[in-house]
Parts: C-alpha cells; sequence; structure tokens
C-alpha cells in the first residue's frame, strides 16, 4: 500500500553531496513505487517556499536560521507549528529524517513522535567517541533515536557506530547502502551504448577498451575534497614516491580544500608539475568526465562511512586502491580493489602492485560497469526501504520484520513496537542518563504541551489537504516492477 | 512484496572470483574465517539432519539457536514448516547456503535488520591504551602543581604585606633578585658542565639558524641518547609519570633549555615593550646574540662562549631592570580611574587561568606541544601583576613588585623544571620549602606574627599533603569508568614519513 513519506533534513539541493543527492534518488525511486513524497528542508539562499522537482517531488524549503554549514539552530521546539501543518496538508504517515547533524531531522523525529506518526532515521556518517564534540553529537543522537521506530545505516561499520552511539536495540537498524546512477558513470567504451537497464549481460560487451601494455601509461584518479579526513596528508606524501618507482605514471587530482596549498608545494618542492594534473573542484556531474580519464582511482580516506565515490569510480571501469578504513571493505568486492593500511608505505605499495597488475593485464576493468550496475541500484535501495516503512507500519507483522526467534534474549527488549503513549516514550527517554534523561523527558513533556495547544489553537479542521501530484497510471509501473523480477 | 529476498527484481550477483570475506586486517588474524566453515551449521541441517551435534556452546545467529531449538524437538515436518514461514516465502526462497556476510554489494537472502551475532562489533576494542596510575608516581608528579600553586600564594602573600605596609617591597625584591642570582649561578652551572660533557654531538646541530628552528631539528633527529642523560633518564623513570618525558639526547636538552631561556627573556623584554617604551632594538640584541647561536658561530670572538652567553644574560636582565624602572611611573596611573573591586577580581581570575595554563609537563619530548601556549600563562600573570602593581602608591613600589613578578612567573619556572631534571632531592626539598613558606605567608597574612607563621607552615603541609594524596587517590579511583571505545568508524591515524621534508 502507498504511503505518505515526509524527509526531513537540513541537507537538500540546491547545496550538493551525499547525502543530498541521497534524499533525492530515494525519494524519487519511492515516487515510482507509487508512495508520496515530500521533502522538508530549511530555506536556502534564493530558493524558498514550496517547489516541485522532477517526478513530482514536493519541497518544502522552511524558512530557518541557518548557524553552520547549512545546518540550523536547534531550536527543539520552534519547527513544530510549521511542521505540523506541513505533516497535517500532505497527510503524512512516515516522517524519514536523515543525516545525524541536522537539527532539522531531530525536531522532526521527535514532533512526528508527539503527532503520532512512524519515523525512520537514516545515518550517513561516522563518529567517534572520544572528543567533546562528539560527545555532545552521540547526546543529541541519543534523544533523537530514543523514540525512533527505525534507523537506516549505509554499511554495517555504520550501523554497529549508531547501535553504540544512541543504545539502540541492533534488531531496530537496518543496513541499505547507498547506490550510484550507474548510467551516469559509464567507461569510455560504453558511451555508445543506449543506458538502458541492467538487460545487458557482461556477456555482450566484447568491446573491451584496448589492453594496457607492460609500459603504456598509467592515470591516477584522486577526486576527494582536500581535507585532513580525506586523508590528503597521506596522498601527498605517497605521490612521488609512486611517481619515482612507477615510470610512465601521471596523476590527475580534482577537488579544493585547505590542503591544497601542502600538496602544491609538494609539486613545486618535487618538481612534479607535468605528471601531476591539478583540476581544482570539480561539479558532481563532470566526475565522470574526470574519471574516464583515469585507470586507476586513489582514495587514500582516513574515515568513510560508504565511500559512494569509490563505487562511482569502479562503474566508471577504474580499478580502486583504497584504504581499509570504516565501512569501505564491505562496499566492493575483492577483484575491483587493492586495499591499504592507511599509511603511508603502505598505500605506496598497493598502489604499485595496482599498477603492475593492471599492466600485466589481470584486472578485467572493462567488466566493472555492469558488475557494479548489478551490485547497487536506487531502485533496489527505495525497494529495500520500503520493506522498513511496512515493518514500521505494521503492514508486515514485527515477528517477520524483526525476526521472531524465542529464546534469545533478544525478545527481552520488546520494546521494538514503539507505542505512542506518553508515559511509554517518557520511560524510553528517561533511560537515556542521569541528567539527560530528565531534560529530555522535560522537552517531551514540553513538546506534547504544544502540541496540544496546537490542536486547539489552530484545529486540524481548518487546514486544507494539499491536492497530491497526479500519478502516472500505476498499473504499467507494477507491471514493469513485476515483470523484472 | 512480502519479503526481502525476493525482492530485488535484479539477476542474482554474478559469480566473480573475489574474497567475499571482509579480511579484518593485521590486528586480529584469528577472526578470520573460511566462508565454508564446516564446524558451522547450514540452514539446511535443520531440515535434514535432525540430531547434529550440539557442540557449540554459544548460539551462533539467531538461524542456528532456531535450529537448535527445531532440532531438540526432533525436528518434525510441523516445526520445520513453521521454520520455513518464518525464514521467508517458502517457495521462492533463494539458497541459503551461504552465512552472512558483512558486505554491501553482495544481495543477500538475510533481511536488512538481520544482525549476525559472531561478526557484530566484533572490531570493537575498549580500553585499548589505557594505563593504571600507581599512587605513589601520582603524588611524586602532584609536586610539579604544587610548586606552581605555592609560588602563585607566596606571590600573593607579598603583594597583600605590601599593600597593608607590613614588609618593605624592596626587601621583598631583595630576596628575590638573591633566590633569582643563585638560581641562575646554578643554572648556569648545570649547563655548561652537560654541555662540556656533550659538546662533540652539540657540534653537529650548528645547522640552525635561530632558536625555535633549532629546536625542531632537535626534537626532528632522533640520536640515541647519550650516557650522561642516563641517570636523568632513570630518575625520571622512577619518579616521574605522565607528565616527565624520559628518554632524550642531552644535545637536544641544552638546546631546548637555552633557547628555552633566551625565549623567556625575549618573552619578558617583549611583555615590557608592549607597555609603551621603545624596546625594540633590546629585543632584537637579544635575538641575534642568541647563547646557542653565539657559542658555535663566534668562535673567533675573544670572550669564551660561556662569557659570552653570561654577558647576554646580564644584558637582557640589566634590559629588563631598566625598562621596568621606567615603565613604573605610567604603570602606578595605568588603572586609576578603575574601582579596586574590580583589580581584584581581574587578577584574581588572570592567577587562575595562570594556573590552569600553566606547562606543568617537563617541556620535553611530546609534552612540549600543550594545547595552550605556556605564553598564555605567563602572560596572565603578568598581566595580572601590572593590575596589582597599579594600586600601589609609589614608583618604587610598583617597580619591586614588577620585578619580583618576572622573577617569580618568568625565571623561576624555568628553574623549578631543570631542577625536578636534575636531582631529584633538590626538587622533593625545594617543594618542602615552597609550601612552608607558603602555609606561613598564608598565616601572617591573616593573623600576623611568627606564631601564626608556624600555625599557618603546618596547618599548609597537611593540608598540601592530603590534598595531594586525596586528589591522586580520587583520580585512581576515577579510573574505572574509564570507558575508551575505538573500533573501525574512528579515523585512521596516518602513518607518514616526511622523509621529501
Amino acid at each position: 500500500m502507498p504511503y505518505n513519506i515526509a524527509m526531513v533534513s537540513d541537507f537538500f539541493f540546491p547545496q550538493s553531496g551525499g547525502i543530498e543527492s541521497h534524499i533525492y534518488q530515494l525519494s524519487s525511486k519511492l515516487i515510482d513505487r507509487g508512495h508520496k513524497v515530500i521533502v522538508i528542508t530549511h530555506a536556502y539562499k534564493g530558493r524558498t517556499g514550496v517547489r516541485y522537482l522532477t517526478n513530482g517531488l514536493k519541497i518544502y524549503h522552511v524558512p530557518f536560521f541557518v548557524i553552520y554549514r547549512e545546518t540550523t539552530f536547534p531550536t527543539v521546539f520552534s519547527f513544530f507549528p510549521i511542521f505540523r501543518n506541513i505533516v497535517i496538508r500532505e497527510d503524512i504517515d512516515i516522517v524519514h529524517g536523515h543525516a545525524s547533524l541536522s537539527s532539522f531531522c531531530g525536531e522532526a523525529i521527535l514532533h512526528a513522535r508527539t503527532m503520532g506518526l512512524r519515523t525512520v532515521f537514516t545515518d550517513h556518517s561516522l563518529f567517534g567517541f572520544a572528543d567533546a564534540a562528539s560527545i555532545l553529537t552521540n547526546k543529541l543522537l541519543k534523544f533523537t533515536l530514543s523514540d525512533v521506530d527505525h534507523a537506516i545505516c549505509v554499511s554495517h561499520t555504520c550501523k554497529e557506530n549508531t547501535v553504540l552511539r544512541a543504545s539502540l536495540d541492533p534488531l531496530m537498524v537496518s543496513v541499505i547502502p547507498n547506490a550510484v546512477v550507474a548510467e551516469n558513470f559509464c567507461p569510455l567504451s560504453h558511451t555508445t551504448r543506449t543506458p538502458d537497464q541492467g538487460q545487458s549481460s557482461p556477456a555482450d560487451a566484447p568491446m573491451s577498451p584496448r589492453p594496457i601494455g607492460p609500459d603504456d601509461p598509467i592515470t591516477i584518479v584522486v577526486i576527494s575534497r582536500l581535507f585532513y579526513n580525506k586523508g590528503t596528508d597521506l596522498l601527498i606524501a605517497s605521490i612521488p614516491r609512486i611517481l619515482a618507482s612507477n615510470p610512465n605514471t601521471r596523476f590527475i587530482i580534482a577537488g579544493s580544500g585547505p590542503k591544497a596549498i601542502d600538496l602544491e608545494q609538494m609539486l613545486e618542492r618535487n618538481v612534479l608539475q607535468d605528471k601531476v594534473e591539478l583540476l581544482g573542484s570539480v561539479r558532481h556531474e563532470e566526475v565522470r568526465d574526470v574519471m574516464v580519464r583515469g585507470d586507476i582511482y586513489l582514495h587514500p580516506s582516513l574515515t568513510e562511512a560508504f565511500g559512494t565515490v569509490i563505487v562511482e569510480a569502479a562503474s566508471c571501469g577504474l580499478y580502486v586502491v583504497c584504504t581499509r578504513v570504516g565501512g569501505i571493505p564491505e562496499v566492493l568486492p575483492q577483484h575491483m580493489t587493492t586495499f591499504a593500511k592507511p599509511e603511508e608505505d603502505d598505500i605506496v605499495l598497493a598502489t604499485s602492485k595496482a599498477i603492475a597488475a593492471l599492466r600485466s593485464n589481470k584486472v578485467r576493468t572493462d567488466r566493472f560497469h555492469d558488475q557494479v550496475k548489478m551490485m547497487y541500484s536506487w531502485r533496489d535501495v527505495a525497494a529495500r526501504t520500503e520493506r522498513v516503512y511496512e515493518g514500521i507500519i505494521g503492514d508486515i507483522s514485527p515477528e517477520e520484520f524483526y525476526g521472531y526467534y524465542p529464546g534469545q534474549g533478544w525478545e527481552a527488549s520488546g520494546d521494538r513496537v514503539r507505542s505512542f503513549a506518553l508515559i511509554d516514550r517518557l520511560k524510553r527517554y528517561y533511560g537515556c542518563g542521569v541528567w539527560a534523561g530528565k531534560l529530555f523527558c522535560l522537552c517531551v513533556v514540553i513538546d506534547f504541551l504544544i502540541y496540544v495547544f496546537l490542536e486547539m489553537w489552530f484545529p486540524r479542521a481548518n487546514i486544507d489537504i494539499a491536492r497530491s501530484w497526479p500519478k502516472k497510471p500505476p498499473a504499467s509501473k507494477t507491471q514493469t516492477t513485476r515483470s523484472v523480477r | 512484496m512480502t519479503s526481502p529476498p525476493s525482492l530485488d527484481p535484479f539477476p542474482p550477483p554474478i559469480p566473480v572470483d573475489t574474497h567475499p570475506n571482509r579480511a579484518p586486517g593485521s590486528k586480529s588474524p584469528e577472526l578470520e574465517r573460511s566462508l565454508p566453515d564446516p564446524n558451522r551449521l547450514a540452514p539446511e541441517d535443520a531440515y535434514f539432519a535432525p540430531s547434529l551435534s550440539r557442540a557449540q556452546s554459544a548460539p551462533r545467529n539467531y538461524e542456528e539457536n532456531l535450529r537448535s531449538m527445531n532440532g531438540e524437538s526432533s525436528a518434525h515436518i510441523g516445526s520445520a514448516a513453521a521454520l520455513r514461514k518464518k525464514l521467508g516465502s517458502a517457495g521462492r526462497r533463494r539458497k541459503r547456503k551461504s552465512a552472512w556476510k558483512k558486505l554491501l554489494w553482495v544481495k543477500q537472502s538475510y533481511p536488512d535488520n538481520y544482525t549476525d551475532t559472531e561478526t557484530f562489533l566484533d572490531h570493537l576494542q575498549r580500553n585499548p591504551r589505557v594505563r593504571p596510575y600507581d599512587f605513589w608516581p601520582l603524588v611524586a608528579d602532584s609536586t610539579v602543581i604544587v610548586q606552581h600553586v605555592c609560588s602563585v600564594v607566596i606571590f600573593v602573600c607579598c603583594f597583600v604585606s605590601i599593600v597593608q605596609d607590613r614588609v618593605s617591597p624592596v626587601s621583598i625584591v631583595c630576596w628575590g633578585s638573591v633566590g633569582t642570582a643563585v638560581g641562575w649561578i646554578l643554572w648556569d652551572n648545570w649547563i655548561w658542565k652537560e654541555h662540556e660533557e656533550s659538546v662533540p654531538s652539540a657540534d653537529g646541530i650548528t645547522g640552525g639558524d635561530d632558536g625555535s628552528s633549532s629546536i625542531s631539528f632537535a626534537s626532528a633527529v632522533d640520536t640515541p641518547a647519550d650516557d650522561t642523560q642516563s641517570d636523568d633518564t632513570k630518575t625520571n623513570a622512577i619518579h616521574g609519570l605522565g607528565l616527565s618525558m624520559a628518554g632524550n639526547d642531552s644535545k637536544e636538552q641544552f638546546a631546548r633549555r637555552s633557547a628555552d631561556f633566551s625565549e623567556r627573556i625575549d618573552t619578558v623584554t617583549h611583555l615590557t615593550g608592549q607597555s609603551g617604551v621603545p624596546s625594540a632594538p633590546g629585543s632584537s640584541i637579544i635575538g641575534t646574540t642568541d647563547p646557542f647561536i653565539s657559542q658555535d658561530t663566534h668562535r673567533v670572538s675573544t670572550l669564551s662562549p660561556r662569557n659570552r652567553q653570561r654577558l647576554t644574560t646580564v644584558k637582557s636582565a640589566f634590559l629588563i631592570y631598566f625598562a621596568l624602572l621606567g615603565l613604573s611611573p605610567i604603570l602606578k596611573s595605568l588603572t586609576k580611574s578603575t574601582a579596586s573591586d574590580s583589580i581584584w577580581a581581574m587578577s584574581c581570575w588572570l592567577l587562575i587561568m595562570n594556573i590552569f595554563s600553566f606547562d606543568y609537563g617537563s617541556g620535553e619530548g611530546a609534552g612540549a606541544t600543550t594545547k595552550f601556549p605556556a605564553s598564555l600563562s605567563t602572560n596572565a600573570a603578568v598581566m595580572a601583576s601590572t593590575v596589582l602593581a597599579s594600586r600601589l602608591p609609589s614608583t618604587t613600589h610598583v617597580f619591586s613588585l614588577m620585578l619580583f613578578s618576572m622573577e617569580v612567573f618568568g625565571l623561576f619556572p624555568i628553574f623549578r623544571r631543570q631542577l625536578r631534571q636534575k636531582s631529584w632531592t633538590g626538587h622533593v626539598l625545594l617543594t618542602l620549602t615552597l609550601v612552608i613558606v607558603a602555609g606561613g605567608a598564608v598565616g601572617v597574612t591573616l593573623s600576623g606574627g611568627w606564631a601564626a607563621a608556624i600555625i599557618g607552615s603546618v596547618l599548609g603541609g597537611i593540608l598540601t599533603a592530603f590534598v595531594m594524596g586525596g586528589c591522586s587517590w580520587w583520580l585512581i579511583s576515577l579510573q574505572k569508568y574509564k570507558n575508551v571505545v575505538i573500533g573501525p568508524w574512528d579515523p585512521a591515524r596516518p602513518i607518514i614519513r616526511r622523509h621529501w621534508n
């Protein structure tokens, strides 16, 4: 049955990034599956009010005070009136928040629970436990997730992290990876082909590019923001050694950031300007054009929840060299990647190995695109997300959704189907900590009182119901889905 | 739309020759398990072999436990059917042979919220690098803090007695100067004795072009420690715990110390210069005739390097002296328009800031890179004494107090640090003296008279001992709450050899 879903996050277009495109792709694929999806985000500069994107995806840009890096000021309650209005107007069943640093998302989940809606939260990032900033963030996440119905993480490492940070029941956390639009990341030899869906098997792809000989030039591509946590220091240290030990190799580096100066200094010091090409920052739609110029993609990141970019690189037919950090080892099969420890020596070694493997034609990079296309697709992500929705709404029985395993001990925490009774919600929040628990309970009670007040002051009857976007005939859609299956 | 395994509209993943198991890195090779593990049960066992050995003590995952439940009830058809229904739509179920893998790119026949009890959080480490504290080393290390707090207390008491006209400021500054001179002579002796023992190694680092770069150079070069250092190292290893960094070679210490001293004097000169007197030429003199450089580059000079350095020190001492003398009338009227209450509050906060941001480390090794610059602490103290001095009635008073504060906050910490590295007994004796003097000073300030001083010393000593012991014990007892969680989600620490730098 179709649901009305509200995606809530601080991060959405016109800003571009991983979370933004995740929300957009997931929403449009959910619309394709017959659901109604709206996105609630804050007003961006020059982007206010209500907008429609392709496929009838409706965007509410709520005016809000932005403090830092497009994150709104956390005010806990001030978002409630307009949120309630939107939710009633659009007849929302499920509120789906994204990104743990987004205060919009946290507030929306709190208010949605107060209003008696089911909530889902998607976590896109990893956090440590050591420094003061992450302690605060983790406490806020705990507040957000104490009462959430289900959480989604983009990798298993991310799931472990979220379960620890928010003390969740692991069965209430699903792992649904990101995906790529494989058609947008074709290798050069694929451009002539029609980008229709995965009917083509790898067998009928005979037009492999010219094989790389033992002395042919190899181009290594790096596309990342040049920040510390993206491993730019490792990159800077290893580039001269890679170039010295592997003749006929060159680098293309795209991206900008605070470490760009170090990179340029290294190039000047080692006089490598003719072997390393710096492109500066590139737009996301140009990434493919940069990637297809290379043979190897080097990803020296120090932390990564999923690492969409390495999937994109593999989809472009590049052999991937990456550090074994975060969720990266889960993302790609072994034959597409060479893993390295986050050490300079190991990265040099792994890259040299990758170059040798390519030169001796041990790696069939021409098949990567079709393989990646089969591994990751947004339709699959939407289908799996839909199952989460069914589970929390109750269309799948809890036994089937969470698994029915008698005598497991997991059963003891039988609080998975979260009731909306205020006293149950308070119980969940009270367990958050000695002081934090009481504070959170206070917030929840105030939120409930505001809700009661709003119901009296602005009764539901006075709020218009928005007409939904006219849907395509659903029959053909389901037909095709069935037939593909 | 019924169950996750049958949901994906895509063909099953093509068989690629991969290693689907997550290789768990170098740290835990024993966790590596091969895919077709004969010891582990496959789900089919539940249907076909009900009487399998139940060797596993702990249930590995849900399926297995379910199987064991069903197996023990002799797996009749009804339970098998129930099992099948639970596991998914019976008819279109794909082969469930494969164990769950911690991979994202494989389409697995497990639900998305499946939690594998075997691999879930298996890379979690708790408290991996925790060093348990011992009581006595902790107490020994806390002496550094006690020393500094005591010197601050003594300074404040001196100020109070000056304000209350109990003690003449000149006598205080005279005693302070005598102490400083004695300390300097001792310091000078240590430094040069040490230097003479390690002249050959010190010649190796003449490349430094100024004090700061020679510090960084010396700390970057990692040569084995000299023999002369071994007793030092031993002392540190015995008595030091967190605050002392053992194992630096002596030339580095020498470079650091001499540079440190000149830097301090430089800082002090700058501080006085900032307040209005044009002391730029003075600071440039100190900058160019850096003692460490002069002894190497000006060997042709008539004076021996040792005497050159002494001359430089004396020169800067006189510079500070005259700068303060010139500044005193200005400082006297600096805060005339401010109420005394604000001054007391402000100097309180500044002194607290000084105590909290003071660099209690030994100033070497990793301890040298503290979060707060040492200058913050010194600046706070100098500002506190400046505003306090502005409450005093005459220029002599102001000058004396300022000079005394320079000695207490600028030079005394260097001496203390050096003494701690040189002689542990001296360090302990100095601590005792400071505690007794501070206690006595507090006693005199509060009620006056020798009896009060003695009572104050005794009480102060007892109190300090209790606080040192109590705080150490408290810190040790708090250790059980330590819970450092480390896992694959933490940002990796890159290991880089900066060979091209």
